[in-house]
């Protein structure tokens, strides 16, 4: 089933003096998980503001073309619906934090949708859990380090349980195993609840390793888009749009230049290791 | 020779009791080109506010160059020791870039004169254009606010920068960008640079002294290939080695070394390997 579709989006901020997406087509089928990749300015974050009605609610400019939840189209769906679906974790934490304390900034949007208190309780334990924020509930969120604070946003979207879930650089200042362990819940969130994903990232690592689909966006066009492992395949057309893929397929992708790769470019350390080992043994 | 910097047993409380440092001792030194990493909430940015006297010991002391930082005024710290914030937007406040570069030195009472140099100075090294001079800072993308932050430090003209996540939310691009432009204000104008940072294969890359913090200690303290040939040690602090590094310590029983921290060097191995191997 389709959850998103863009038809030929062009979008202009009201003080920008150009358009900043260009015509964006793209579809989306529930229970995918996307990933978006492109250079600073490039138009990601503008493109997914088009999803939870922050453009054209929130923000002033010209749209032109549509984007459609569900087939229902943004501009004649109330602000309330889509946020009832699509949950957004803001790149910059603090744009998200309205509350005095943790606790309450991950409560405060589940009393909205009016959940109970039994629902919110266990959620809260949930979340917090997964996010490893179980003792920071107390403080008020502006007296975090910058990796809690982002701990907190991602786990206030989480405890909303949307169905589209779109995280703007989720992961940008956690630690390098508390940025693997958010991909592996959101990746099982996908297996289990069938929850669908869209995933901005500069860093490519993790990113490859979870997404069925990737995106290339640059100068409000989205370029190129396919299948994670025939994406990086396409090694040239990354480099040449300065995307550099994760350091494994990097250095694949410089021996296959000069002769010494055989087959795909691996996407994760184990590929990697499989490709190397086997032409080392069929060597000896 | 004594350290540049010299840490003594600090520890440092936040107001609500949060204690974020714990007896810790470090000593920078001229000619250091350090990397602070580890586990969320170990204490990394807490350290650096220390460095420069943002924030003060509750025990043990701070020397800068000989000052004391809980004695020293605000003037003497700022041109030796520069920190730019995790997210520079909450540095900036000024509404065009010059008063911004220009605050600092304003600020410590030079002549308008003297001002106006430091920022053309600063603003020619960060790589800032004349017409970026007028514009408001948050017009400006990203990666040249990062620019803008670090020329109103550079226009003190301290000894140390320390920049705290200089790469978050930069694509790969302009993070080696700005990499590339510390390395150079390191090497030509021998600044010490401290970066704290998530990003391993920026620190396999541009770093040589690692210093790893877990629960407000310091851990680990070496060369960058050293600290990143122990991974289990690492893990304590929630870190892991960049990929290509992890890639070589996978294949130890080919004869791989533990240490390879570029793209490049791996596939200079492999590629040996592979022509070498009867
Ligand atoms: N509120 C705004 N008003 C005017 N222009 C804007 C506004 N927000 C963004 N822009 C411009 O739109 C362009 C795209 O910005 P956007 O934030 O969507 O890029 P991005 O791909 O998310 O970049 P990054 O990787 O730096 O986050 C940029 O040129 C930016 O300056
Ligand atoms: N203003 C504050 N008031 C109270 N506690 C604080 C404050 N700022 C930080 N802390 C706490 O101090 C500890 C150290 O925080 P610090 O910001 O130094 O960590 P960090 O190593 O920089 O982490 P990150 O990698 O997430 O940026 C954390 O437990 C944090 O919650
Ligand atoms: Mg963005
Ligand atoms: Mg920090």
């Amino acid at each position: 089933m389709e959850i998103v579709r863009i038809e030929d989006l062009r979008w202009k901020y009201s003080e920008a003096r150009e358009y900043t997406l260009k015509g964006v087509n793209l579809f989306l089928e529930e229970g995918k998980f996307l990933g978006i990749v492109g250079p600073n300015g490039a138009g990601k974050t503008t493109l997914v503001y088009t999803l939870n009605g922050l453009i054209p609610y929130r923000y002033n400019g010209i749209k032109k073309g549509r984007v459609f939840i569900y087939g229902h189209d943004t501009e004649a769906t109330p602000v309330e619906k889509l946020t009832s679906w699509v949950g957004l974790v803001f790149s910059d934490p603090e744009a998200q934090f309205t509350s005095m304390t943790v606790e309450d900034e991950l409560v405060f949007g589940m009393e909205n949708i009016g959940l109970d208190r039994k629902e919110i309780k266990a959620r809260l334990e949930w979340v917090t859990e997964l996010t490893n924020t179980a003792s920071l509930l107390e403080k008020p969120p502006y007296e975090l380090s910058g990796g809690q604070k982002q701990r907190v946003a991602i786990a206030s979207v989480l405890a909303m349980k949307p169905k589209l879930l779109i995280m703007d650089e989720p992961t940008s200042m956690l630690d390098p195993i508390g940025r693997e362990t958010i991909f592996e819940v959101i990746a099982r969130l996908k297996q289990e609840e069938g929850i669908t994903i869209i995933a901005i990232e500069h860093n490519l690592e993790l990113l490859a390793a979870v997404a069925d689909d990737m995106a290339l966006l640059n100068d409000g066009q989205i370029i190129f888009q396919a299948q994670t492992r025939e994406f990086f395949n396409n090694y040239d057309l990354l480099i040449a749009n300065q995307i550099y893929p994760p350091e494994v397929t990097q250095m694949a992708g410089i021996l296959r230049k000069e002769g010494y790769w055989p087959g795909s470019l691996p996407l994760n350390i184990e590929q990697a290791r499989k490709q190397i080992s086997k032409s080392l043994v069929r060597a000896v | 020779m004594a350290a540049y910097i010299d840490v003594q047993n600090l520890s440092y409380s936040y107001p609500d009791g949060t204690l974020a440092l714990r007896k810790v001792n470090l000593r920078v030194n001229n000619g250091d080109f350090l990397a602070l990493i580890g586990q969320n909430g170990s204490g990394k940015t807490t350290l650096s506010k220390c460095l420069n006297g943002i924030l003060k010991p509750t025990d043990g002391t701070v020397l800068v160059d000989g000052f004391d930082t809980s004695t020293a005024s605000v003037a003497e710290m700022v041109r030796r020791v520069g920190y730019v914030f995790q997210n520079p937007d909450h540095q900036i406040f000024n509404s065009n870039v010059y008063d911004e570069i220009a605050y600092g030195p304003r600020n410590i009472g030079l002549r308008e004169a003297e001002v106006k140099d430091r920022v053309i100075e600063a603003t020619r090294v960060v790589g800032l254009k004349d017409e970026h001079l007028s514009v408001h800072p948050f017009f400006l993308p990203k990666g040249l606010r990062q620019r803008v932050a670090i020329a109103s430090i550079l226009a003190l003209r301290p000894k140390v920068i320390i920049v705290d996540e200089p790469t978050t939310g930069q694509d790969m691009y302009q993070s080696f960008e700005i990499m590339n432009f510390l390395t150079e204000l390191h090497e030509k104008n021998g600044h010490i640079i401290i970066i704290v940072t998530h990003d391993m294969p920026i620190v396999a890359r541009y770093a040589k002294r690692v210093v790893v913090m877990a629960m407000g200690q310091i851990i680990m303290d070496g060369p960058t290939a050293e600290v990143f040939s122990h991974p289990e040690e690492l893990s304590k602090s929630f870190v892991k080695p960049p990929q290509i590094t992890r890639l070589g310590q996978s294949l130890l029983t080919y004869g791989f070394p533990p240490n390879i921290l570029r793209v490049e060097e791996m596939a200079a191995v492999v590629k040996e390997k592979m022509v070498f191997t009867p």
